[in-house]
Formats: C-alpha cells, sequence, structure tokens
C-alpha cells in the first residue's frame, strides 16, 4: 500500500471513529477535529480549527484545560481527565436523553503527546462517550443503597429488623457503658395473637402486625428505635429514657393497640398488648441481659392477666 | 533465580538509565510543578510473585494501610506503574503539587482528581523517562484507584497473577523537608523483562 492510500485511510478511520479527537497547539489553537466533535458540537472544522478553543467553546474549564495540556507539553507523558472526577468536558448530549438521567454526555478524555524525535509537537485529546457506563454505575450503587436497606428492614411490617434492632442496641449499649446516663427496653406481644390467626385467616393477621407497628411507630419519638423481633414479638430500644419514662411509653403503645380494633378483609379485630420493660443499671454485663429482663417482664405481664405493662422489679 | 533474569552487567546498565532517567524526571517535574520534588536512586529488584509484598515492604518501610493508584503502560515492553503512600498521607501526595488554582472555588478541583493528577506526572514523567533511555514510546492507561485503604499484601493478589517473576523498580519522592515520602513502583513481568533484556544488550553492544 503507498503512502497516499495508507494516509487517506488513517483520515477516513478518524473521521468515523465514535469517539472524539481533536489537536491542539501550545497555544490552545485548535489543529485538527473530527466527524464526533462536529456532530456533537454543532461546529465543522473550518469554523474551529485554526482558531484557540475558548474561541468556539469560551464554557471550557479554561485554568483546568490549559494546564492539562501544558502538562503533556512539559513532561511528554499522557495525562487524563474520568467522569468520575469531572462529568465532561465539553456539553455535549448523549443519546440516551429519555432514560439517561444524566444532563450532559459523559466523557473520558485522554490526552496524549505527538511527538517528532524528543520534542512534542501537539497534544491530541480524545473523548469517549461513557454516559452508558455512567447509568450503570449509578444504577448499581442505587441498588446496593437500597439492599443495605433492606437488610435491615422487616419485610411485613417495614420497621427494623431483629438483626438491625440488635445492632443499634448494641452500639447504644456501649456508648450508656462509656458514658453513663439512661437507657430503657422495651418489648412486647400482641395477646392471644395465634387465635387471630386461627379465627381469622393469616392475611387478617398479617395485617394486623403491620397495622399495629405503623400505629406504634407513628407514636414514637425519632431517636427510639423500633423493631420487630419475631412472630408477634415487638422491641424499642429507648435512649436517654429512665425506667419510669419508659413505662409511660409503656402504657401509650398498650393504649394505642387496643383503643381502636383492626379492620382488615372486613372484619373489625380487637387487639391487646403486653408490654414488659427494663432499663441498663451498673453491673449489667452485656446488651443481652437486658433483653432478657424486658422479655421477664413482659412473661410477668402475660401470667398476671394481659393487655397490661409490667416493669422488671 | 537473579541471575537467570539479568546478568550484572544488564543490571548494571539498567540501574545507569534508572538514575539517568530519574534526573530528568526530576528536572521536568521541577519544571511543571514549580516545587523541586527529591527523587531517590532507583532499586531494582527481581522478585518471585509470593515475595513482591514483602519485598515492597521492606524497600518501603511501609506497615500500614496504603493508598495505591495504577497505571499501566505500554510498548513491546509493558507493565504496571503504582503509586502508593501511606493511608494518612494522601493529604501531603496531593499538596506534591503546591498550587494556589487547587483552591480556586471558581473551578474546583476534587481531592480524587487532584490524587490522580500527581499519580499521573509522577508516573508520566518517571516511566516515560526510563523508557525514553530504552528507545521506547510508551502510551499510558488513565489511573485508576487500586484503593484507598489496602495492605501490602492486597496491592499483588498471588494466587490469580500470570506472572511467576517479575521486575520491580522502585523510586520514592520527597518535598525537601523529607517529611513524607511517597513510592513509584514499575512492575515488569516475563515478557517485558526478556525484552527488557533485549534493549539492554542492545545498549551494552552500542558502548
Amino acid at each position: 500500500m503507498n503512502q497516499v492510500m495508507e494516509q487517506s485511510l488513517s483520515d477516513l478511520v478518524i473521521e468515523r471513529v465514535d469517539f472524539g479527537i481533536f489537536v491542539l497547539d501550545r497555544t490552545m489553537k485548535v489543529l485538527m477535529w473530527n466527524r464526533f466533535m462536529q456532530d456533537h458540537s454543532g461546529l465543522p472544522a473550518e469554523q474551529v480549527v485554526g482558531k484557540s478553543v475558548f474561541d468556539s467553546f469560551p464554557e471550557l474549564p479554561r485554568v483546568w484545560l490549559t494546564r492539562k495540556v501544558e502538562s503533556v507539553f512539559q513532561l511528554g507523558s499522557f495525562a487524563f481527565s474520568s467522569w468520575e472526577q469531572r462529568p465532561y468536558l465539553f456539553k455535549f448530549d448523549h443519546d440516551r436523553p429519555i432514560t439517561g438521567g444524566v444532563d450532559f454526555m459523559q466523557q473520558d478524555c485522554t490526552f496524549m503527546p505527538l511527538t517528532r524525535g524528543r520534542e512534542v509537537v501537539a497534544v491530541c485529546v480524545t473523548i469517549s462517550d461513557v454516559t452508558n457506563v455512567s447509568v450503570m454505575q449509578r444504577e448499581r450503587e442505587e441498588a446496593v443503597v437500597k439492599l443495605r436497606e433492606y437488610a435491615n428492614r422487616d419485610g411485613l411490617t417495614g420497621i427494623a429488623n431483629r438483626r438491625f434492632f440488635e445492632a443499634r442496641l448494641r452500639d447504644e449499649f456501649a456508648r450508656w457503658q462509656r458514658y453513663g446516663g439512661e437507657l430503657s427496653v422495651l418489648l412486647f406481644d400482641l395477646d392471644h395473637f395465634k387465635d387471630i390467626n386461627d379465627r381469622f385467616g393469616h392475611a387478617v393477621g398479617d395485617t394486623v402486625l403491620r397495622v399495629m407497628a405503623q400505629r406504634v411507630a407513628d407514636a414514637l419519638r425519632a431517636q427510639d428505635i423500633f423493631g420487630r423481633f419475631g412472630g408477634e414479638e415487638f422491641a424499642l430500644l429507648l435512649p436517654c429514657t429512665p425506667l419510669a419514662d419508659a413505662m409511660i411509653v409503656a402504657e401509650k403503645i398498650r393504649t394505642t393497640i387496643c383503643d381502636t380494633p383492626v379492620e382488615a378483609e372486613g372484619v373489625r379485630v380487637p387487639v391487646t398488648a403486653s408490654v414488659g420493660g427494663a432499663a441498663a443499671r451498673p453491673g449489667l454485663p452485656g446488651y443481652e441481659v437486658l433483653i432478657n429482663e424486658a422479655d421477664a417482664a413482659l412473661y410477668s405481664a402475660k401470667r398476671q392477666g394481659r393487655n397490661r405493662s409490667v416493669a422488671l422489679a | 533465580m537473579r541471575e537467570t533474569v539479568l546478568t550484572e552487567d544488564q543490571r548494571d546498565a539498567l540501574q545507569e538509565i534508572a538514575n539517568l532517567a530519574m534526573g530528568q524526571a526530576a528536572t521536568r517535574l521541577a519544571t511543571l510543578l514549580d516545587t523541586f520534588i527529591e527523587l531517590s536512586v532507583p532499586r531494582v529488584r527481581v522478585v518471585r510473585v509470593e515475595d513482591a509484598a514483602r519485598t515492597l515492604r521492606d524497600m518501603t518501610g511501609i506497615d500500614e494501610h496504603v493508598i495505591a493508584v495504577r497505571q499501566g503502560f505500554r510498548s513491546d515492553i509493558k507493565g504496571e506503574a503504582l503509586v502508593i503512600c501511606r493511608s494518612s498521607g494522601v493529604g501531603n501526595l496531593c499538596a506534591l503539587v503546591n498550587d494556589p488554582y487547587v483552591h480556586s472555588a471558581y473551578e474546583s478541583v476534587s481531592q480524587t482528581e487532584l490524587m490522580f493528577d500527581v499519580a499521573n506526572v509522577l508516573t508520566g514523567a518517571c516511566v516515560s523517562c526510563i523508557m525514553n533511555q530504552l528507545d521506547r514510546t510508551p502510551i499510558f492507561s488513565a489511573p485508576g484507584l487500586l484503593g484507598e485503604k489496602l495492605a501490602l499484601e492486597d496491592v499483588f493478589h498471588a494466587d490469580v497473577l500470570a506472572w511467576r517473576t517479575a521486575l520491580l523498580l522502585e523510586v520514592n519522592f520527597s518535598l525537601e523537608d523529607k517529611t513524607f515520602r511517597a513510592h513509584l513502583v514499575m512492575l515488569m513481568a516475563e515478557e517485558s523483562i526478556r525484552r527488557m533484556n533485549e534493549a539492554l544488550n542492545a545498549i551494552l553492544s552500542s558502548l
């Protein structure tokens, strides 16, 4: 193949290739501008070549771009820019205006030295459209956030699950051990829940659990942690709350639950709950003991006839 | 092991080339960054894959977690370059570029972008100069973060690596007050070592 033919093939490739290629001299004058750059900027080579790139694109980050190019001239080495740090250099449209969710084409840029002998004569800049990559990465990040959230939530009621509740209890207990203060835990249990399931079916039972969880959640303070411990058993972590105050909360929960029957699938289901409370006090070896004590109080409430709240004596 | 990979002459030649290259790189960096960055005399080691992390630990004296930025370079001799410093030293790494522009509110630069830029400049200067001495013009890939809090062992995944032996070239950078050091490590696997040998032989025979 002769020299002329090779030359023109390279030119054709540069014209057709699906990424931006342009060349700058040391004064930031454009020496070459390919078809991708023309199509996306709307400015043809005739208009851009021979002038400073900032004449045609005054919105470019002037200091940053000049320094990038200058560093390539001085070091004779490459420079890069990634969409992850700098989403785009040029404000180009992308081909996902509907589904993309990003404002402009996300771009990876490479700045390459063009050398004759040892001397850098110009800098070639390539622009890759990485919009799809960026959209996929964002979707992945969103999915991870959702997964993390689901991992902490109870599927039926939407409140914290036992794993998350215990993790928070462990943290709060450690804080209490270090700094002192007050820390109470309530455990409560819907009375005769098995009878509700047996009489009205599991769908109604599930609705009862959901409605009760929602009612209690609405009645709590923002800093309280409310979780489903399993079955019809729920737990409440009350930081900075002495036992006496916790038992006021316990009564509030109990009345919130028993005051209004739950309407589900056309039936009215009266529900009551028993509540047990315990508070951290010096000498407690761990948060598990605190849970055990609240559970003992709950058992005592059940034995005394249910629909009541009992503090650990 | 060592003798089979590089002869003593080749090793001396490589050391000499690396010394020359670092001189050039330091000059170029000083012009670009307006700060004098001291480059150490480069150290060349041939390492087996299972010893790589330990060797790197010995050379750098780092026991803590590191931040590592990697870049590929290629000509017929190809490899990877890593810029490594203690995780606690990222701020110092960025401060190698003593640049008021970084603090400009108008065109702000994130710490990550700055870190990539600094790593890229150090890698570009040193690797280009060494490769130029070997009469090669390297092409670089974009810098990527290996991790912000890595153990040196995690830099090399010995169980999955395709190479058995690598040539490891270490240079460290410090500012004049020597309060902070960053390390550049060039790693080349067997095939590239062979080509490096050929390039070194060509230089030796031309003397």
